[in-house]
């Protein structure tokens, strides 16, 4: 009988034909579970590849939307995505399940939060970072750590990239880095820019650690770093194993996942949102003036407060880190915002 | 803190309200009609007491005064329990959401007629439209604040009460801005109010107060005590409009907080939080970019709002929180009356101080506001 042309066998030939692979690396990637935090330019070329492949469950979580300044770099979106602001996590399950039908995909526009990950209804086989922001980064890597689940860590800005794989064994992302990089210190997509190339790249070292580690290969350890203008590619060693004064691998403690989320409360009769997160440093707002001034429009600054225009909204941005935002509605919404200027 | 939101609710309550809270729970622990011995009859006693004062204060008998769990209750009660089908009502933009979204829900299901006359509403008042409109229109209900929660304007009650008695119309007030600070006694056929403002008394207690002889359904049915073996929920006073177990500790809150009130005096209260207001206006005639929104009137509750040319209110709720100032920003739960100041867009700054507030607290607020 001739091989049916919509088979798994066909549709994954090419793949399960790589050394390493097999059919046997190809049902146990149908039978992974991957969860994918945050559906940006990380996460859509994550969870393309990921699709494709045949990983048979993915859960996304995301709670933004699809913004016009979004499709330059991330694969699954497209204009009318845009144009309905479509949740992401919605827009990129029903692109995928385009893509590939045999697979599970579950979007979830949520806060990835510890009380989310608590009640995901699937016990993932990986997380894989999509994320844009440290505390994410911690509370993923905490999670995994008291779960016992591996996590792929990845960042990029401007033409650079990093990631690296986390598993049991290994050093976690606090033995490396006790607290959290300040943002500025990082640069985020929004003042420093990103381009798709590098994106690709971090992405491609990422996915196939993802691909490795669900067939039960030994994943490459280091920190991988890349810059596509310069051609730059290199995996630097790091620690690879926890280190002694770790607070969550020698310390048994999860601080990320005690830690109370910041508060969005919409405000009496008005198209405003108030952010007020517990126990952030205080804001600058000289510098943070500074910082903004090429990004954003209608920057104003006086005794007590700053404020600026982006992405639709209006914030007002006091030092004590609490800020409302006008013009918004949705609270996750307001969070990400939030997040995304002034993490 | 500094406390300027006494509109919302009083801060700090009179230790005597705690205190007998407290003692509710530690020794006494059972409400009024439910069983036998001392200390059902203490509560009943408590309970009689403080029927016994806002009849006082009403001008009505204290069989007629339920209490409940608030204005909000006594509102949602009054209402439907007066308001059938078809009927006429009449209203003030001035009103809380308290009145206005039980009025809208209830104009919805019974295909009410409902009328807001709004003359006067931008200088303050609409006492003259709404007297007029009784006069014209004898609707069935008329429903009024007795202060404005957003401008502190009194509105006069007697006045309106006695045009209603001559047209037949039921007269329904809103006091929970004035109970504590003024006579409620101005001929009403239902007051209502919440214990927890200018009376002092701890959240989750209030009262309706009907004049004898008004008939009205009781709108929630349930155990009562008393009457126990009827199937049927009572009808008689003030049983039949306290279904459910009663908020007893703070009913006994709310006695120590009358005590209070009566042994310093609602006069002197008033006339200490209007001091402050008093400087709070003064100060800010002195600072530029400030709209007050205010009566012009030596009569007036201690609450005032303003807008400010150059920030949201929203902003200053948050710049004066940032100095540990609670005020409020917004609509104030009052949605119709930012029409008529001009303010829907934003709403506005309320300031509402009490007699616990201290000119150093006025000064601490005057000089935050100097710095916009």
């Amino acid at each position: 009988m001739a091989p049916d042309r919509y088979s798994s066998q066909n549709r994954y030939s090419r793949q399960s034909r790589v050394a390493g692979i097999g059919e046997l690396g190809q049902t146990k990637l149908s039978n992974s579970t991957v969860l994918i935090v945050g559906c940006g330019a990380l996460g859509t070329h994550l969870a393309d590849t990921l699709a494709r492949a045949g990983v048979g469950t993915l859960h996304l979580v995301d709670r933004d939307i699809v913004e016009w300044s979004n499709l330059q770099r991330q694969v699954l979106f497209t204009e009318q995505d845009a144009a309905q602001e479509l949740p992401k996590a919605i827009a990129a399950r029903d692109r995928l399940l385009a893509i590939n039908s045999s697979i599970k995909v579950i979007g979830h526009t949520a806060d990835c939060s510890a009380d989310f990950l608590a009640n995901l209804p699937d016990r993932p086989d990986l997380v894989l970072d999509g994320t844009d922001n440290f505390p994410t980064r911690y509370l993923i890597n905490d999670w995994c750590r008291q779960q016992g689940i591996p996590w792929i860590y990845a960042g990029a800005v401007g033409t650079e990239g990093a990631s690296m794989v986390v598993t049991k064994d290994s050093a976690c992302l606090r033995c490396l880095w006790p607290t959290a990089p300040a943002q500025s210190d990082v640069g985020n997509c929004e003042t420093t820019g990103i381009i798709a190339p590098a994106i690709a790249a971090v992405t491609a070292f990422q996915s196939a650690e993802a691909l490795k580690l669900l067939i039960g290969q030994t994943p490459t350890k280091g920190v991988f770093t890349c810059d596509v203008f310069r051609g730059n590619y290199s995996v630097l060693p790091v620690a690879d194993r926890p280190a002694e004064d770790c607070v969550v691998c020698a310390g048994g403690t999860y601080p990320a996942l005690t830690n109370e989320p910041a508060q969005a409360v919409t405000l009496c009769g008005r198209d405003a949102i108030q952010i007020d997160p517990p126990d952030r440093p205080p804001i600058d707002l000289e510098a943070l003036a500074q910082q903004l001034k090429d990004s954003v429009e209608g920057l104003a600054r006086t005794q007590h407060l700053l404020r600026f225009e982006v992405d639709g909204c209006r914030f007002t941005v006091f030092p004590g880190g609490r800020a409302l935002l006008f013009g918004v509605h949705d609270p996750l919404r307001a969070r990400a915002l939030y997040d995304r200027w002034l993490a | 803190m500094i406390y300027f939101d006494h509109a919302a609710t009083s801060y700090p309550k009179p230790n005597g309200v705690a205190a007998a809270v407290q003692h509710w729970y530690q020794n006494v622990g059972v409400s009024a009609d439910r069983g036998e011995g001392p200390r059902t009859r203490e509560a009943a006693s408590v309970v009689q007491r403080v029927r016994q004062g806002i009849a006082k204060m009403t001008g009505h008998t204290a069989e007629r005064v339920a209490c409940n769990s608030g204005a909000t209750e006594g509102l949602n009660l009054a209402l439907r329990a007066l308001l059938l089908p078809g009927d006429r009502v009449l209203t003030t933009p001035f009103e809380h959401s308290s009145v206005v979204r039980p009025l809208l829900a209830l104009r919805d299901e019974r295909n009410l007629q409902l009328d807001v006359p709004t003359a006067g509403a931008s200088d303050g008042a609409t006492d003259d439209a709404l007297c007029q409109a009784i006069a014209s229109q004898r609707p069935k209900v008329v429903v009024f604040s007795h202060a404005s929660n957003v401008t502190g304007a009194i509105f006069d009650a007697e006045r309106i009460c006695k045009v209603a008695r001559e047209h037949d119309t039921i007269a329904v007030v809103d006091a929970s801005q004035t109970a504590g600070y003024l006579s409620l006694d101005f001929g009403a056929d239902v007051v209502i109010a919440s214990g927890h403002k200018a009376m002092h008394g701890p959240p989750g207690i209030g009262f309706v107060s009907v004049r004898t002889g008004l008939e009205m359904a009781p709108q929630k049915h349930g155990g009562t005590g008393s009457s126990a073996a009827l199937e049927r929920h009572p009808t008689q006073w003030p049983q039949a409009f306290e279904a459910g177990t009663p908020n007893t500790p703070a009913i006994f809150g709310l006695a120590a907080a009358m005590d209070w009130l009566a042994e310093q005096g609602e006069a002197k209260l008033l006339q200490q939080s209007l001091q402050r207001l008093a400087e709070i206006e003064a100060g800010l005639k002195n600072l530029n970019g400030f709209r007050v929104f205010a009566p012009g009137t030596a009569t007036r509750m201690p609450v005032l709002s303003f807008v400010h040319a150059n920030y949201d209110p929203l902003e200053i709720g948050s710049v004066l929180a940032a100095n540990e100032i609670h005020a409020r920003a917004g609509f104030h739960c009052a949605p119709w009356i930012h029409e008529h100041l001009n303010t829907a867009a934003s709403g506005t700054v309320r300031i509402a101080p009490g007699p616990e507030t201290s000119h150093s607290d006025v000064e601490a607020l005057l000089s935050v506001l100097a710095t916009l």
